[in-house]
């Protein structure tokens, strides 16, 4: 029995740690169509438009928080480093402007809240009425 | 070139409206080498050297309104003992969301990494293979046309480029006017693939070759001017792949130049690079094959007989030995990336000349790339 909460234990942390708790997120006015596909090729800066033409704003996290280097993994499946010399090359070839960094999830939310086209990412336990949650699986 | 037409622009995009958002960023390679005893490579000499390759740039962009943006790159390289120049200044409009009009001056995207290849901190290598990517004609003056789109899981770039160049090499000038280049890149999440045509009027002038090309031509005209590279057609013709699957990458790249009437050899460059990610550290292996050493002129020199044949082939091969390459290089480098945005590099390189044993050298380099 013991050795079955452990696990139950050991097995819900692990989980925790591999679906982690991000949730795209954009304005709650924002009806475009949003799939896992989009949302990758926006954050690669592939796409700079949403499905209903509007160009959008890309805001993430600062490279040295964990959620920005979950994200970079599991969505973009490239190490935060790797992001980060792909989009240099981009930004001096003129090509795409840098994302901008936020340095908390309040931020990121009061940003989406005041630019209508802006797409980030939070820890789920910060989601709110005040940002749509995206489904990208 | 429509050169008047392009400041033009150029000074309407400098007339910002104050509320315009300016971004700046900037990146900087320091990086140094030193070759084995008693040899040269790339610049490179026995004794250490920092400047053949340092680079220091700002770049200024800021957007007019929604669809147009200005950019500017200021570049000091070490090599001009750091003077600084606008490497690229134009102006983008973005026409739809998916097709961009530049125009200004800006890289010409001739290979895979030219419009990065001064950023060192955007690929794996100290130097990208300069077997291929040395050439006199990075940048040009012009107007460029870049579209993408998506077709299911795979991304579609066409882009094309008209405009002029001139540059200093080989202790001349080369011009090249009407230069035109359309290129054609199909890629999906790991693999892609890329294909390149262009061609321009080409015009090379040096002191003493032009004085042996002169002096030909005082003996027949007509082979003078097969030989000089003057307002002659050259082609350029390229192809690549790269397969990056994040924890281990491969790619490659094949060129070919060739200015037909003169006495330039068709120079064939390729390279094909390897190597894997494991956490912080980038290790890979490149090798990199020139092979230019084709002898041009004689046959239409024995077209023409004798005496002149005998009298101008000790010249006619002069000058193909100025122009022959014939080489390779094994390169093995290490990346490591030391923190966001800032990377450290160590390169050893072996050239191997099959025409000249003496110009045979090793090569070690480091880099510091960093981008702000």
């Amino acid at each position: 029995m013991k050795r079955i909460i452990g696990t139950f234990i050991f097995g819900a942390l692990f989980s925790s740690q591999v679906f982690a708790g991000y949730a795209v997120v954009v304005h709650p006015e924002n009806t475009s169509e949003i799939d896992y596909q989009l949302v990758k090729r926006i954050f690669l800066g592939k796409e700079t438009a949403f499905s209903n033409g509007e160009v959008a704003t890309v805001l993430t996290h600062s490279p040295d928080s964990a959620l920005r280097v979950e994200f970079d993994e599991a969505v973009l499946q490239r190490r935060t480093a790797a992001v980060d010399a792909y989009w240099s090359k981009l930004v001096f070839t003129g090509r795409g402007t840098m994302p901008k960094t936020v340095s908390s999830d309040q931020e990121m939310i009061e940003l989406i809240l005041q630019n209508k086209n802006a797409i980030g990412f939070i820890d789920t336990s910060s989601v709110n009425s005040d940002v749509k949650v995206v489904k990208i699986d | 070139m429509k050169k008047s037409l392009i400041v033009a622009m150029l000074s309407t995009a400098v007339a910002l409206p104050a509320h315009a958002d300016i971004r700046i960023n900037g990146f900087a390679n320091l990086v140094g080498g030193v070759t084995g005893s008693e040899e040269s490579l790339y610049g490179y000499d026995d004794t250490f050297n920092f400047s053949e390759e340092s680079l220091f740039a700002l770049q200024a962009s800021g957007s007019i309104n929604e669809r147009m943006s200005a950019t500017v790159q200021i570049l000091a390289r070490g090599a001009d003992d750091y003077s600084p120049n606008f490497e690229w200044a134009y102006v983008s409009y973005r026409m739809t969301n998916r097709a961009t009009f530049s125009a200004g001056r800006f890289r010409l995207p001739l290979f895979k990494y030219s419009d990065s290849l001064d950023i060192g901190y955007s690929h794996h290598w100290v130097s990208v293979p300069q077997a291929v990517y040395d050439v006199p004609f990075n940048n040009i003056d012009g107007f460029r046309l870049d579209y993408s789109d998506f077709v299911g899981d795979w991304e579609i770039k066409l882009g094309g480029a008209v405009g002029a160049f001139e540059n200093e090499v080989s202790g001349g000038v080369i011009t090249g006017d009407n230069t035109y280049m359309v290129n054609a890149e199909l890629s999906n999440d790991w693999f892609s693939v890329r294909a390149v045509y262009g061609g321009t009027e080409a015009t090379f002038s040096q002191a003493q070759l032009d004085a042996v090309v002169g002096q030909i031509g005082q003996a027949n005209a007509g082979f003078a001017d097969f030989l000089a590279i003057d307002e002659d057609t050259a082609n350029f013709v390229g192809v690549g792949f790269n397969i990056d699957r994040f924890s281990w990458f491969l790619s490659g790249e094949y060129t070919n130049i060739e200015i037909a009437d003169s006495y330039t050899p068709t120079d064939e460059a390729m390279f094909v690079t390897a190597g894997f990610r494991a956490g912080k550290w980038t290790p890979s292996l490149t090798y990199s094959v020139f092979e230019g050493d084709e002898v041009k002129g004689v046959e239409e020199l024995a077209a023409l007989g004798q005496p002149l044949e005998a009298a101008l082939t000790p010249a006619v091969l002069g000058i193909n030995a100025q122009f022959a390459q014939n080489y390779q290089v094994a390169t093995a480098t290490i990346r490591y990336d030391y923190a966001a945005n800032f990377a450290v590099k160590l390169e050893f390189s072996q050239y191997t000349d099959d025409l000249v044993e003496a110009r045979d050298a090793s090569l070690a380099r480091f880099a510091i790339n960093y981008v702000f």
